[in-house]
């Protein structure tokens, strides 16, 4: 298949060894997150291992479409057993964007998968088909900026770049002007926190799942390579073609006025050059962008502060002050899931009540006096690091801290508002449910934006700004509802509908169902990145309608040769969604367990978002504050998301016959071996 | 400096840069020889000015980069590598970005686009005629692959670093920027007349076309792209 190298990269840390899967027989998974779960399936005999076991496995998957000019699509899937999600350590996955993938591809690899463990720590250096397991001696204890500096010194010889360097001995073994791309831990990595992330270069990270203290059981500090080859592309000219009907179909940023549509006006999507970093203020920046992207959403500013950070790691602490770049470089040099960050709240209720102190109930001696100054983050960034105070618990994660500390009634309260598998709340789980179901049905904060852009940024915005939502509810709900391949004949938009009786009705069970596979296929395994795709809705065109989804299997057949429908790509992630359940039920999953926490069925929603409603036969935007979900309900609509998927509505377990229909006859084997498979 | 407009994708050439040599920019001195010789692809191997100068036709296309506005996506390189070679790749694009990810802006990212140079030392070093002036393409500074002998002269001739003219380890012999005029993979017409893939897939419009000979420091071209980009500022972006 064009776009992939043909070759995976496997290396055993405990023996040394290393070794190549041939690409082509996982082919059938389209790409990235399909494969990494079937390599995960093959290599991990026991599913119920630990996340810090040496024989858990984690994959590094890029696309078809890493390293090409398909827009928007180069991010690094990275899967395995991740402990930061509780009770149960779930198989998950995580991702990040910039140069890795589109550098792996160039060096011939399309994933990189690590097992075992290393005996003491080690780095992998990756040039072209040349891979060592080299010490780590005097890497590890760096902060992930110090480490990647310390890396591109070793692999280039100068840390820098300027000029053509040789990666061979012949002229002929290659050249780049290109630094090595690294991804790596820091100290919290190091130190087994379950929640621990990937650093590559200044702002990606790998966050949620703690695959940075899984790196750390393994002893492995780093991933760095350096390639000099080429990917190839079945159809060079149909892949620049595309590239230029999208331009000119789907821009963000409007070629004519030259003028790219900005926050709040008037879809609301990250869409404008530096975006995600608005929230650093206004410091002299460029845009900053992921290899092939066309939006381009972060900065690079003239302190150097937050770069490449945006979005959650620049609002977690202090948005808009001065402070917020600095902030952020602090979780991605340490290599902390900024996002368990938005936790915060709880430790500071906490002091305040005077439960959290100096000699009180949970004692600690860091600063809360001083919370809001870099002071007091950075304190508390190096306690969960290195394990000091009441960071010995809190780089257990928020909830296994809760549970330590007698405080799992929080979860009842809504003090801490972990909604689901110890992450904390993104969006309100009552009304955006897509976001709680997709999250609960799943093994994490899904970090899903494909609905929420449209359904809740753009009125909120919009009513921050006094005015009216530039889009109706009605042209909302109707417009997307057009678009949700295989579910769009005859077009339903009660998919959309998020009035107190929307959020349990068949419709929702179509439109969860569709995110699901979506994501797993299109963001997950083709790598679009979650804050580019889909394209649902685009000023640049006279309806408003975006590329998807035109755009998204256009660039697929493109780039790889294969003529795959939308729909097609819809089926491929419907059976990589049920390979994950499977992992899942192995690791004892069943539909008891996919509850949330108590708050969200207790406690009314606090917030007075609008989102679009079909109320009183109109549609309108009408906020949800106050609302609970009706536990009753939400079972009754599990009872029917499980049968509209063909599994069993006792257990949530997927059955044979849905499986077989998918090509996993192997699956339900081995689920009924294990006396798992639904009936 | 020439007067770039901000969005230019649709423009092509101005008369005035057919006009070749008489420009201001071009070396002091030649101008009372007129046009000299094309170099390679003709029937006239160029003559040697008493100075060891070649006196030939300018460009008449220039790409010019705000190094500023430029967000690193390399997109450019993607598309420059894929219209020509048919395939990605980072190492074979002819325009080169790089970035240090922990650099203070505007330092932090850097463009190199070939110049076009009106006295292009990489035309020069060539003892083939392999890399020479292209006069059915509007004089762009070019390599004929079936010429070069792999000597690699004109790479180390480029008065730039990275150099502009580079080694294609892939298929043998040397490459350089053509503004697009021999991009069999592309569909488009290339070339100074033409559309360039570099141009046509930048998201935030930091690289454009210009027909005319651009002013040129130390610090390479002075390009802003972003003073006159409508909401550049708006969105909170350096346009200094």
């Amino acid at each position: 298949m064009s776009g992939y190298t043909g070759k995976i990269l496997r290396i055993n840390l405990t023996t040394k060894t290393v070794s190549t899967i041939d690409t082509a027989k996982y082919e059938q998974w389209g790409g990235g997150h399909g494969i990494g779960s079937a390599i995960f399936w093959d290599l991990v005999p026991d599913k119920t291992v630990s996340a810090f076991d040496p024989r858990n496995v984690i994959t590094i998957m890029t696309s078809p479409l890493s390293g090409t000019l398909a827009p928007s699509a180069g991010r690094t899937e990275v899967q395995g057993i991740g402990p930061e999600s509780w009770p149960t350590e779930w198989f998950t996955r995580s991702n990040f964007g910039g140069r890795f993938a589109a550098m792996l591809k160039s060096a011939g690899w399309d994933g990189v998968v690590l097992e075992g463990k290393a005996d003491k720590p080690v780095w992998l250096n990756i040039v072209n088909d040349k891979v060592v397991i080299e010490d780590a001696n005097g890497l590890w204890g760096l902060d992930t900026y110090e480490t990647q500096e310390e890396i591109w010194r070793r692999v280039t010889g100068n840390g820098g770049v300027g000029d053509w360097t040789e990666t061979a001995s012949t002229r002929d073994g290659g050249r780049t002007t290109q630094r090595p791309a690294v991804v790596c831990i820091g100290p919290a990595g190091e130190n087994l926190s379950r929640i621990g992330s990937l650093t590559h270069d200044a702002g990606n990270g790998a966050g949620q799942g703690g695959f940075g203290g899984v790196f750390g059981s393994k002893n492995l500090k780093a991933v760095s390579v350096l390639g000099t080859g080429s990917v190839s592309v079945a159809d060079p000219s149909a892949l620049m073609e595309s590239r230029q009907w999208f331009i000119a179909q789907s821009q963000y940023y409007n070629t004519k006025a030259d003028v790219p549509a900005v926050p709040g006006t008037p879809m609301n999507r990250p869409q404008a050059p530096g975006y995600g970093g608005n929230f650093f203020g206004t410091a002299p920046s460029r845009p900053q962008g992921c290899s092939s992207c066309y939006v381009n959403c972060r900065r690079q500013t003239e302190s150097g502060t937050g770069n490449g950070s945006q979005c959650v790691e620049a609002v977690f602490y202090a948005p808009m002050q001065p402070i917020a770049g600095a902030s952020a470089d602090l979780v991605q040099r340490y290599g902390i899931n900024a996002y368990h960050f938005m936790g915060l709240g709880w430790l500071r209720e906490l002091s305040k009540m005077g439960i959290l102190g100096p000699g009180k109930q949970i004692d600690s001696n860091l600063p809360f006096d001083q919370f809001g100054t870099l002071g007091f983050l950075e304190a508390l960034t190096r306690a969960i690091s290195f394990r000091e105070d009441i960071g010995a618990d809190l780089a257990e994660g928020w909830v296994r801290a809760a549970e330590k500390w007698g405080r799992l009634g929080d979860l009842d309260t809504g003090l801490l508002a972990f909604p689901f598998w110890g992450y904390p709340e993104h969006y309100d789980p009552r009304s955006e449910v897509e976001w709680s179901y997709g999250s609960i049905l799943g093994d994490r904060d899904i970090n899903e934006h494909c609905f929420n852009f449209y359904v809740h940024w753009m009125p909120l915005n919009a009513a921050a700004q006094g005015v009216e939502p530039p889009v109706s509810a009605k042209d909302v709900a109707e417009k997307i509802a057009a678009k949700l391949v295989p579910y769009n004949d005859p077009v339903d938009p009660m998919m959309l509908d998020y009035s107190p009786e929307g959020v349990y009705s068949d419709s929702r069970v179509k439109e969860i169902a569709w995110h699901r596979h979506y994501t797993r296929f299109f963001k997950q395994s083709l790598a679009f990145c979650d804050w580019a795709w889909p394209d649902f809705m685009n000023t640049s065109t006279p309806e408003l309608l975006g590329s998807t989804p035109e755009a998204e299997p256009k660039f697929y057949n493109a780039v790889t040769g294969q003529n795959i429908t939308f729909e097609d790509g819809m089926e491929i992630g419907r059976k990589i969604w049920n390979l994950d359940k499977a992992i899942w039920v192995l690791q004892g999953r069943h539909r008891d367990q996919e509850v949330h926490a108590g708050y969200v069925y207790k406690v009314g929603s606090p917030l007075p978002d609008r989102l679009p409603m079909y109320k009183n036969g109109e549609w309108t935007y009408a906020t949800a504050q106050g609302r609970t979900l009706d536990q009753a309900k939400f079972e009754d609509w599990k009872t029917r998301f499980y049968e509209f998927e063909g599994w069993d509505s006792t257990t949530g377990w997927p059955t044979r016959s849905t499986l077989e229909k998918l090509g996993l006859g192997n699956v339900a084997d081995e689920l009924e071996t294990k006396g798992k498979l639904g009936k | 400096m020439a007067d770039i407009k901000a969005d230019t994708e649709n423009s092509t050439a101005p008369e005035q840069a057919t006009k070749g040599v008489s420009r201001r920019e071009f070396i002091t001195g030649l101008g009372g020889l007129g046009i000299g010789a094309v170099l390679g692809g003709g029937l006239v191997k160029g003559f040697l000015l008493p100075d060891q100068v070649f006196a030939i036709p300018a460009s008449e296309g220039y790409i010019l980069v705000d190094t500023k506005k430029c967000a690193g996506c390399t997109s450019c390189m993607l598309a420059c590598s894929l219209v020509h070679e048919g395939k990605e790749s980072l190492s074979l694009s002819r325009i080169q970005v790089t970035q240090d990810p922990f650099g203070k802006f505007p330092g932090d990212v850097e463009q190199a686009q070939c110049h076009q140079c009106p006295y292009p030392a990489c035309v020069d070093a060539c003892p083939t005629g392999a890399n020479h002036v292209d006069a059915a393409n509007g004089n762009v500074r070019t390599v004929d692959a079936s010429k070069c002998i792999g000597c690699e002269r004109c790479v180390n001739a480029c008065p730039f670093t990275p150099s502009r003219a580079l080694w294609n380890f892939e298929d043998k012999h040397a490459q350089k920027c053509d503004l697009c005029a021999n991009a069999p993979y592309w569909k488009e017409k290339g070339g100074p007349g033409g559309k360039q893939a570099c141009v046509t897939v930048c998201p935030v419009h930091a690289i454009t076309f210009t027909g005319e000979i651009p002013v040129q420091s130390d610090a390479g071209y002075d390009v802003n792209l972003r003073k006159n980009s409508g909401d550049w500022k708006r969105i909170g972006l350096s346009v200094d």
